[in-house]
């Protein structure tokens, strides 16, 4: 049974101009770790502040558990007091009139819960975050990291039906982020409870999704797994948001011969994969090249592109090779063995099946 | 000061003009009080044998005796009206403004500019209808009279000070305590309240001193029970011709209960009026 169930939600301002949200759809399964991707001002977070009940949808009703929190007639609206949703804001949102154990505490207290029994829980959840001396502390004695840890432990220590994030981690440094992110990811394994965290950042959305989904102007525009989204994505917006560093788009002429088809860019030409060969002959299309399915070859190689050096960023273990081709300036990611082969000029081969094809109109993915 | 960067010649000489301003102003300003304060201080002879700027050649609280035993009752008054129309102005006010703040409803701009355009009514223009309203009650001459008009006087103001003071906690924390689970009126008490001392503090002072002072609705709304002390204070010029000493030490009287207030709540009032600057979180 589906944790979630959305259905035609639609959020309409400035009576009904702009569409902050048009026509959602969606499903998380039951312990499922569900990431709202996408630009700022497409509509992540309003479609969580609906599903919290903090904002009423124009039309589209919701479904949590087997509860209908809010009906498409409107006749059924569930306030948030009665939904059971642990939310953190990205702007942490703690009392700052309470110390961090009276705002862990808050809501039990609603709850009815034994003073013994908050007491057990507060500690036990503050110890797996590691803030038990913070307890006595107010927000304002607390650094950023810590307030954030605070916020969680109160979404935490509540045993929600449901789990909101609203890029908790976009105030955090990058090391604090990094650290916090697998925290998250772990705990909500071992709890199981179903969430929905909105964020901007793809990495964030990669490393913690069991599903994404990515949405652009108010509008779904694919979901799936991480998997998914990187190596089937369905137009040129999924692909150039998704992946780091982001993905090579050239223009290209497509030409046939001896049943393979050519990309042309220039006066070079990729080889693609034979079954497109009847799709794409003679039409104009867009390729996408992930960085790192660019191989290093000899520059004498055949078929080959070949390309001048720019910039060379060593990352450890890999190099990122910022190189132009055909005036196109490119990105090329390789293994760190492989920098002695890079030197003014390089040349470079992709695998046939690995390229994205697009169509150069419409943006959206051609599959042979 | 340490730190600061060494003054040119022109500049202190310029620094030295402005201190001397200010002096002179202070001086300005001050003069009244001190001649209230000396006059006070007087034996009745002695106001009319010295001036009134003079240090008094023998201190006496005769004037503060005569003058509290006719102001006991009326400085009584005052204290409850002033107590009370400070507590529910300063209550609907907080509500309201909490209300206009955090939640939006059908025509709430359109009922804020109304409740708070009513801060521009001048105390004038509603004399007679206010006078006829509270007579109707059957409270003229009440306490319960000035309470009511004060607190509905005083609501525009104080809604309009609480919508921006509560208009600055983020409204995220009032949604995260509807999460956890709180009706809107257990937030008011629990989050909104707790988070804005500062902020009650400054509006119970400012109405305190307003309504501790205001003449208008009091010389109309009352007779002789009810009557406050600035009435009454009012009053004695008639009565106690010329005992200038005596009406001197009225004027202490009745600037003492708002010096104490200032005094007592003046740190938190320096706070409360940069609160906004701040960010609630």
């Amino acid at each position: 049974m589906p944790s979630v169930s959305i259905r035609n939600l639609t959020v309409a301002y400035n009576k009904g101009r702009t569409l902050a949200l048009d026509n959602f759809n969606l499903d998380v399964e039951d312990g499922e770790f569900c990431v709202f991707l996408g630009p700022s001002g497409c509509g992540k977070t309003t479609a969580l502040l609906c599903i919290a009940g903090l904002l009423v949808p124009t039309t589209g009703s919701i479904k949590i558990g087997d509860q209908v929190v809010i009906s498409e007639d409107k006749k059924t609206f569930v306030a948030p007091q009665e939904r059971n949703i642990a939310m953190v804001f990205q702007e942490y949102a703690l009392y700052p009139s309470m110390t961090v154990r009276g705002n862990m505490s808050f809501a039990l207290e609603n709850k009815k819960y034994s003073k013994e029994e908050i007491e057990r829980k507060v500690n036990s959840i503050a110890s797996m975050l590691g803030i038990e001396q913070l307890l006595d502390r107010k927000p304002a004695q607390l650094s950023g990291g810590q307030r954030q840890r605070v916020a969680l432990g109160r979404a935490l220590v509540r045993d929600p039906s449901l789990f909101l994030l609203d890029e908790p981690l976009g105030n955090l440094d990058a090391k604090l982020r990094e650290q916090v992110r697998f925290e998250l990811k772990r705990i909500q394994r071992r709890l199981g409870v179903t969430t929905i965290y909105v964020t901007h950042d793809q990495t964030e959305a990669m490393t913690l999704a069991d599903r994404i989904v990515l949405m652009r102007d108010g509008k779904v525009v694919q979901e799936g797994s991480p998997k998914d989204l990187y190596h089937k994505p369905i137009n040129t917006f999924v692909a150039g948001f998704v992946g780091t560093p982001r993905i090579n788009f050239l223009t290209c002429d497509v030409s046939v011969k001896e049943g393979r088809p050519y990309f042309a860019f220039g006066q070079s030409a990729l080889p693609g994969s034979q079954a497109l060969a009847v799709t794409l002959n003679g039409k104009s299309c867009v390729v996408g090249i992930r960085p790192s399915d660019f191989m290093l070859v000899d520059t004498t190689e055949p078929e080959a592109i070949k390309g001048k050096v720019e910039v060379v960023e060593p990352l450890g273990d890999e190099i990122v090779v910022h190189f132009t081709a055909e005036d196109q300036l490119l990105v090329g990611k390789f293994s760190a063995a492989d920098e002695e082969k890079v030197n003014e000029r390089i040349a470079v081969k992709v695998d046939p099946d690995k390229l994205h094809i697009f169509d150069a109109e419409t943006g959206d993915r051609i599959d042979g | 000061m340490a730190g600061a960067l060494p003054l040119s010649k022109t500049q202190k000489l310029l620094h030295a003009l402005y201190y001397m301003l200010l002096f002179i102003f202070a001086v300005f300003y001050l003069l009244p009080f001190w001649g209230a304060v000396t006059t006070s201080l007087k034996s009745s002879a002695e106001v009319f044998t010295t001036s009134p700027l003079s240090f008094p050649e023998k201190l006496t609280l005769e004037g503060y005796r005569a003058a509290f035993n006719h102001l006991k009752k009326p400085l009584l008054n005052s204290l409850i009206i002033t107590a009370g129309g400070t507590f529910f102005s300063v209550l609907l006010g907080s509500i309201c403004g909490y209300a206009f703040a955090q939640y939006r409803f059908k025509f709430d701009n359109v009922i804020f500019v109304l409740v708070v355009s009513a801060i521009f009514l001048p105390y004038q223009a509603i004399l007679v209808p206010l006078f006829q309203t509270i007579r109707r009650l059957g409270l003229y001459d009440t306490v319960w009279g000035l309470i009511l008009a004060h607190t509905a006087y005083g609501i525009p103001m104080m809604t309009l000070l609480f919508r921006s003071f509560y208009g600055d906690i983020p409204r995220c924390i009032v949604q995260q305590a509807m999460l956890d689970g709180y009706r809107p009126w257990a937030i008011y008490r629990r989050i909104i309240l707790p988070s804005t001392k500062i902020a009650t503090v400054t509006a119970v002072v400012f109405q305190f001193a307003s309504i501790w002072n205001e003449l208008l609705f009091s010389l109309v709304l009352t007779g002789y029970d009810a009557m406050p002390a600035t009435v009454s204070l009012n009053q004695m010029m008639g009565t106690l011709a010329a005992e200038w000493n005596v009406q001197m030490a009225g004027s202490m009287w009745l600037a003492l209960p708002i010096l104490v207030l200032y005094i007592i709540m003046g740190k938190y009032l320096i706070r409360g009026y940069m609160a906004g600057s701040v960010a609630a979180t």
